[in-house]
């Protein structure tokens, strides 16, 4: 890409102005690899160091107003995490979690695919309903780990398949933000995507978790798997569910009655579960929950201000606008292997930023096709964004909700499924005419 | 190295942290400054939208209305400028619109700054500048450069997903704050949806004939130096844009589409008996394929990204060297809305407003903006 951007320049000016942006764009990488590796900052602050480098080096000094409103461009998605965090170390502590799991295995133990493809949309649910792969983890994405922790299947693959369901979740129907991002930028209403967006996206999901799972759950021995797991609180199932009924009712009754259900927002949906939790359960203990919960998400509530604060300084300096020209810039024998990369690697920054910034470039240097299919696959691809360091939300969460403190050992777990989402994404771009029977 | 803190580097991070929020927040607070907007010589009444609908009085929402009216009665045309603050040609044409327009029959009323809570914050992680500044004969006017939406400190949280009442469209969260997402508007709704509703019983109350809604929008956006009309505006804009292209100025038409919904050119055409008209002109500064975001690009509108991408072929518009810049934006929308005038007058010859004293974009290129803006008392 960077060949293109270069060979792209053809004046004098140009070439200055690309000089300028394009040492903005080393430095910050420099800055940011340095910080966080030599020197083991804080990735939040290393993010915030790199803004900064990238500013001065512009010659704007350091614009204090651009780095706060970029560092509060995360506030709702903060807001999400800090809340379902605490939600969900509340039905941890509860019991809900082990209830659920010794539930699921009991009934379905003798038919593992079909135990592992429901498992896969339990994970993916809470995605579908809010658009937040963060949310799916965080909720249900913890309690199918918990199963599928105790059929056997190591952490790390454990890790993969909820994280891979959060963010398949994001993207299936009937809520799709990125897509709805995409379409915002083109003025393309949000109607006609479910079908396809199922297509694309149940077959990826149901290939990840029989592909990472199905090999550790045959020849199950229901007796062991029993005898592992922990005890359950002896109280009505009912109460042990609450919590989780009240978020999932809520998630649901606000998308489908909006007229009568107002717009609670995620974070007092969470809120209303974790009460939900302290008034059924007395083995709740909110101040350590919540103390527990704010330490495992403050590395990634930081990352994301820093992230924020780079994207802004991205966006001042022209860095953004020269990796979006970069992109559009490949010729296009080479412009599908653009989407394939660039996208995904952008999510790097978040998944709705790539969505934002490369989908919406990309959809018009694609139209002639069916939009309503290329939108779709594009957010399809921006999916993985999630999976990829430093922010990786859905990635990092889920290792963290099996206890796995190196996310890249679950990102290598990743990579297959994660390519297989990728040439669904490309091969529906390519194809997409010959789709448009998918939209009803 | 390891980085370990203690209740003394907690506190000294807490005071550093006070003190950015106080001095970041000294910035933001320019942005609740005012625009000065000069009554020009046509101007006979300034009202307040909150006047055409109560749930609007005294919030953030209420914003100025301007009426011209001409000495012989006709009909009333209406201008929203500001719909989207991040678009400078649209509030900047309705402001040259005050400071000069003359009407001699019928009535010009003009909303200057359509969404003014957008005016007061700019969108995170677009690097928006806070404003800019025209050079006068006579010293400088400075304006805000604003954001698309309503800032969330007067409308918060957005929801996951934002629903249009009244045909149930989904669009994503944020879109909740955009006023041209939000037509015809509720009474029980959020700010944005009383601002449209505000304007649409505006256009009801006041059997407004014609609406003119002003609009930027980035160079590689299909829809773009055009005018989108509702279909019982397409017959007076197909001659609008005829008019317009024989005078040179190459413009585009498009149908309202009917499945895109909360728009001013297909709200307002649906639910009043305006003929209603939304016009775009190309700014690159609220584009994505901009290089550095900052005054001189939202003014001048060159950009070296946006030279390259129309050698790409990836632009809806011409683009080169020369940029789109403020001055023949506006001239285009003054120009169009000129043109508005006189065929609704041949069209509807019953109810026709004439106006004189537009700036042109001929004379607008000639003598520069600030030739056009009035100096404050």
């Amino acid at each position: 890409m960077l060949n293109a951007i270069l060979h792209s320049a053809t004046s004098p000016r140009e070439v200055i102005a690309l000089g300028t942006e394009l040492l903005a764009l080393v430095v910050i990488i420099v800055i940011f690899v340095v910080g966080s590796f030599a020197v083991k900052l804080p990735i939040g602050l290393a993010m915030v160091a790199a803004a900064m480098g990238g500013t001065l080096v512009s010659g704007l000094g350091i614009p204090l107003r651009h780095l706060v409103e970029g560092g509060f461009g995360y506030i709702d998605t903060i807001l999400v995490i800090a809340t379902a965090m605490i939600f969900m170390k509340v039905i941890q502590q509860s019991g809900t979690l082990d209830f659920i799991s010794r539930e699921i295995i009991i009934r379905y133990y003798k038919k593992p695919a079909l135990l592992l493809m429901l498992l896969m949309l339990l994970a993916m649910f809470p995605g579908m309903i809010t658009g937040s792969s963060t949310a799916a983890v965080l909720s249900t994405g913890a309690i199918v780990a918990m199963v599928l922790i105790n059929l056997g299947i190591p952490k790390v693959e454990t890790a993969a398949i909820i994280a891979m369901g959060g963010l398949l979740g994001m993207i299936a129907p009937p809520v799709n933000v990125p897509v709805m991002i995409i379409g915002g930028g083109v003025d393309m209403p949000y109607v006609g995507f479910t079908l396809p967006l199922l297509v694309m996206t149940l077959p990826a999901a149901f290939f990840t978790v029989l592909f990472l799972g199905l090999k550790h759950c045959r020849d199950l021995d229901v007796e062991a798997i029993m005898g592992r797991l922990p005890e359950v609180p002896e109280v009505s199932g009912f109460l042990l569910l609450s919590p989780l009924l009240v978020v999932g009712i809520l998630m649901v009754a606000t998308q489908a009655l909006p007229g009568i259900v107002p717009a609670l927002g995620m974070p007092l949906i969470f809120i209303l579960g974790i009460i939900t939790a302290i008034f059924t359960s007395k083995r709740v203990r909110p101040f350590e929950a919540c103390a527990s919960a704010i330490k495992d998400a403050l590395p990634v509530m930081g990352i994301l201000v820093g992230i924020g604060m780079i994207i802004q300084v991205m966006t001042l300096t022209g860095v953004r606008g020269l990796i979006v020209i970069g992109a559009l810039s490949l010729p296009s024998v080479l412009l599908y292997l653009g989407i394939a990369t660039s996208i995904p690697l952008f999510g790097t920054i978040s998944a709705y930023g790539s969505a934002s910034v490369l989908g919406v470039p990309f959809l018009l240097a694609l139209l002639g096709g069916n939009e309503i299919i290329v939108g779709s696959a594009l957010s399809l691809i921006a999916s993985i964004g999630d999976l990829m360091p430093p922010t990786a939300l859905a990635g990092i969460f889920a290792a963290q909700v099996v206890g796995i403190d190196n996310y890249f050992i679950v990102l290598r777990k990743c990579i297959i499924p994660a390519l297989v989402v990728i040439l669904i994404g490309i091969f529906f771009v390519i194809y997409s005419k010959h789709f448009g029977f998918l939209i009803l | 190295m390891t980085w370990r803190g203690n209740k003394a580097t907690a506190g000294i991070i807490l005071a550093v942290a006070l003190i950015i929020a106080y001095a970041a927040a000294q910035s933001f607070l320019v942005m609740a400054q005012d625009d000065v907007i000069v009554k020009g010589p046509g101007v006979s009444e300034i009202r307040m939208l909150g006047e055409y609908f109560s749930g609007l009085k005294n919030t953030a929402g209420d914003t100025e209305i301007y009426i011209l009216r001409g000495p012989k009665p006709g009909g009333r045309a209406l201008v929203l400028g500001g719909t989207h603050p991040n678009e400078p040609s649209g509030y900047m044409s309705a402001i040259l619109l005050i400071e000069n327009a003359r009407p001699q029959v019928g009535e010009l009323w003009v909303i200057p700054q359509s969404n003014l809570t957008g005016f007061t914050h700019n969108d995170a992680q677009e690097a928006s500048p806070q404003g800019f500044t025209i050079p006068t004969s006579w010293g400088e006017r400075y304006f805000r450069y604003g954001s698309r939406a309503t800032n969330p400190i007067n409308q918060w949280p957005d929801p996951d997903i934002y629903i249009h009442a009244s045909s149930g469209q989904r669009l994503s969260g944020s879109e909740v704050r955009n006023l041209n997402r939000a037509f015809p508007g509720r009474a029980d709704g959020n700010l944005t949806e009383k601002i449209a509703l505000g304007i649409t019983e505006l256009i009801c109350q006041e059997n407004i004939d014609l609406t003119i809604d002003l609009h930027e929008a980035s160079p590689e956006y299909p829809v773009i130096n055009a005018i989108v009309a509702h279909e019982r505006a397409m017959p007076m804009a197909a001659s609008v844009a005829m008019n317009l292209q024989l005078d040179g100025i190459n413009i585009g038409l498009e149908p309202s589409p009917a499945n895109l919904r909360g728009l001013t050119h297909r709200e307002l055409g649906d639910h009043t008996d305006t003929l209603a008209i939304l016009m775009e002109t190309a700014n690159p500064s609220q584009g994505r394929l901009r290089g550095r975001t900052d005054e001189a690009l939202a003014l001048t509108g060159k950009d070296d990204g946006y030279v390259k991408a129309a050698q790409l072929g990836r632009l809806f518009v011409p683009y080169d060297e020369g940029g789109h810049p403020l001055e023949e934006r506006v001239g285009r929308h003054l120009t169009s809305i000129n043109e508005f005038f006189i065929v609704y007058a041949e069209m509807y010859p019953e109810s026709p407003v004439t106006v004189e004293g537009i700036p042109l974009l001929w004379d607008i290129e000639k003598n520069g903006l600030g030739a056009y803006l009035l100096q404050p008392k």
